[in-house]
């Protein structure tokens, strides 16, 4: 796939405090590209850069094709969401779509469209205040894409949304995706990026955690575990080979496997005399890696890297 | 440049379909006409078409000769004939209205004047009507005197009718202020507080803005530095058809009041230009300010002194026109004219009642003016860049003074 955007060792300080440490990604057309982190990892002030919004103290950002920010050629939903109140919503969209050269007529069509793709058939003459919160988060939604833009940056795009609007919004990206537009988007809900991305990148403190497809991640990083409903000694569960962590809460207790086990082998050597009331093998959740990171927990034994940063105390706030 | 347009026609349309942007555009014009009506209606303003009753002690019998006068004048003078001498005739003025004793006789002749009394409220416009009068009077001497040179003389003497109120009043003799000047000037300052006012809009529009977190989404297609040029042009259009709506309600209103006034004469001359200049200066020097501001603040209510302070800028000047209207020449008027926050008003009203300008002053000053609005759209500029975005909370002086040394 045509790469669209690189981002290359970006470096950023607020107050003589580091918030990006060297960050470096590509952004493809075609896929969606998440970035994830806790909040504060960095991750706006990452899309702000990317946007011109401000600018780095270091490292590069190249728009392939380009010589400057192609600023008609973006679309952008920022995670501070807001729009002018007492304006219709027909009003702002074009304005918007003026902004990016846009024609009005076009703007206009398909700005009707969208509206009745998300439910909001007849609302075009609305004022913003009139709306719900996540009405008007889908108007600007629809505003960040009536431009048919080449590259889409979503800043927590389904924060505050509803399930049923979330599925909405993720079946458009989707589409987005698929006709050829560049997507980055930034989330701090991982089950939904999890459905969704081709590829993500981690953020956290400002410096890169884990980067590649979801299915290479899933291999290099998310190890097996093994979850077990019954009364066990946390002690023999232990000593279970190729276990390297047990967590225990009442009757639920999780065994984090070392990796490469393979799983049908290492459940035959399960003892006989283990209490298995349930069973479920699965690899650790992108949501696990996630708060494994966000609370320094340190389960995730891959990312040595992050390990090593933390023990020389490189990873400042 | 393309989407400092765009910014600036948003700006105009939304407030142009905005409710109380129209409310407000009317309003104005609206309570000037209203206490211009109400003026007349409650002041009883002397009306120009009064009659007024003329008692006549006629010892030199032209009381006809009088009445063709006022006929042929279309005079709204009653007249009657009295044998009340000056002393009754005082007395009887005390209680009377839009009264009036003309005392022809030989003092006319000899004296050349003719004595006339009238109550306190005697509308002044009669009292010049009435100079007329002094016609027949003139005639009567022509015919009763022969052709020597001597008499020739006399009867070409100016025949004047001496007015005096029966309270002793004393008639008002001001010199008429330079009409050239002032009606300019007048305008040129209504320019500038329209679009002062309406650049206090800028302000909110920035902080409301900033309050609605819709700055980033302009900002990923346009530059700040855009946004704030589009901001303050769209202001300045908006003061300009606030003007325009002024003009459409008061101007016909002033030339229905002022009927023989001839108020485009005075008002189109080249000293206008000069004015729209500083006003216009002046302008975009509170409107960058404005801008800056009011990206430095998203909730208007929890704003500190600091911010509060600012936004008096445009009022000081005005605490100072007593002074400056007293000593137009003085050092504090000439000081406040070079002070870039000063100078527009000051300047403004000291070249309306300065007799004689010094172009040099006058350079001078639009010289700091010019600097200064160059100056403040730039650190404007930088404020405004920082400020827009950063959102929830308003912006410390600290922060503020750290934005602009960077």
């Amino acid at each position: 796939m045509e790469v669209f955007l690189s981002v290359d060792r970006l470096e950023k300080s607020f107050k003589n405090k580091k918030v990006l440490h060297g960050i470096s990604f590509e952004v493809r057309k075609g896929e969606i590209m998440a970035i994830l982190g806790p909040n504060g990892a960095g991750k706006s002030t990452t899309i702000r850069n990317i946007m011109g919004i401000i600018y780095p103290d270091a490292g590069r950002i190249i728009f392939h094709g380009y010589n400057e920010i192609p600023r008609k050629k973006i679309g952008y939903l920022p995670e501070e969401r807001g729009l002018y109140k007492n304006v219709k919503v027909m009003d702002i969209l074009l304005y918007l779509a003026d902004l990016k050269e846009y024609p009005r007529r076009k703007a206009k069509e398909r700005a009707l469209a969208y509206l009745k793709k998300f439910d909001l058939e007849g609302k075009e003459d609305a004022a913003i205040e009139e709306l719900s919160k996540g009405m008007a988060q889908k108007v600007q939604f629809i505003s960040s894409v009536l431009h048919e833009p080449e590259l889409l940056i979503l800043d927590e795009p389904f924060s505050g949304l509803d399930p049923l609007s979330q599925d909405m919004l993720k079946e458009e990206i989707r589409n987005l995706a698929k006709n050829g537009t560049a997507i980055l988007l930034s989330s701090h809900q991982m089950n939904l990026v999890e459905e969704m991305c081709d590829r993500l990148f981690m953020i956290q403190r400002g410096q890169k955690i884990l980067y590649g497809s979801l299915d290479e991640i899933k291999i290099e990083y998310a190890n097996f575990k093994c979850t077990i409903r019954g009364k066990n000694e946390k002690n023999r569960l232990v000593e279970i080979p190729r276990v390297e962590k047990v967590e225990q809460d009442e009757d639920w207790s999780v065994l984090y496997l070392e990796k490469d086990v393979h799983p049908a082998g290492w459940l035959k050597q399960l003892p006989e005399d283990l209490d298995i009331r349930e069973l479920k093998m699965d690899r650790i959740s992108l949501h696990e890696i996630f708060i494994d990171i966000a609370t320094d927990k340190n389960l995730l034994n891959g990312a040595e890297q992050w390990n090593s940063m933390e023990k020389t105390g490189e990873a400042d706030a | 440049m393309r989407n400092t347009f765009k910014i600036a026609r948003w700006e105009i349309k939304k407030n142009l379909k905005n409710k109380s942007f129209l409310i407000g555009l009317f309003i104005t014009p609206v309570l000037f006409l209203l206490f211009g009506f109400l003026g007349s209606w409650l002041g009883g303003e002397p009306d120009d078409e009064q009659t007024v009753k003329i008692y006549v002690r006629d010892e030199l019998n032209v009381f006809t000769g009088l009445e063709e006068t006022i006929k042929q004048h279309e005079l709204p003078v009653e007249l009657e004939k009295t044998e009340a001498a000056e002393p009754e005739a005082k007395k009887a003025l005390a209680d009377a209205e839009n009264t009036g004793y003309l005392f022809v006789d030989e003092r006319a002749v000899t004296e050349g004047r003719i004595p006339f009394y009238t109550n306190e409220d005697f509308p002044k416009t009669a009292i010049v009507q009435i100079q007329l009068l002094a016609e027949p009077v003139k005639m009567l001497n022509l015919q009763r005197l022969g052709l020597s040179d001597e008499q020739l003389t006399q009867v070409t003497k100016p025949v004047y009718i001496d007015h005096e109120t029966a309270s002793e009043g004393k008639s008002s003799g001001e010199k008429g202020p330079d009409l050239d000047r002032i009606v300019p000037g007048a305008f040129a300052g209504a320019v500038l507080l329209s679009i002062v006012f309406t650049g206090m809009m800028i302000f909110q529009s920035a902080s409301q803005e900033k309050k609605d977190k819709i700055a980033e989404i302009i900002l990923s297609s346009a530059t700040p530095g855009e946004l704030m040029q589009g901001k303050i042009i769209g202001y300045f259009v908006l003061g300009l058809v606030q003007v325009a709506v002024f003009i459409c309600f008061v101007f016909p209103f002033l030339l229905w009041k002022l009927s023989d006034f001839p108020l485009f004469e005075y008002l189109f001359v080249p000293e206008l230009l000069l004015f729209l200049l500083i006003a216009i200066l002046g302008y975009l020097l509170f409107a960058s300010i404005f801008a800056g501001l009011g990206a430095t603040i998203s909730d208007i209510s929890t704003v500190g002194n600091f911010q509060s302070l600012v936004l008096m800028i445009p009022i000081i000047s005005f605490f100072f026109i007593q002074p400056v209207f007293h000593n137009p020449d003085g050092v504090l008027a000439q000081v406040l004219s070079y002070v870039p926050f000063t100078s527009p008003v000051i300047l403004l009203f000291r070249l309306i009642i300065l007799e004689e300008w010094s172009w040099m002053e006058i350079s001078l000053s639009l010289a700091v003016l010019v600097i200064s609005v160059l100056l403040f759209m730039k650190l404007a500029g930088k404020i405004f860049k920082v400020g827009i975005l950063m959102y929830g909370k308003n912006a410390t002086p600290g922060e503020i003074w750290k934005w602009l040394r960077t």
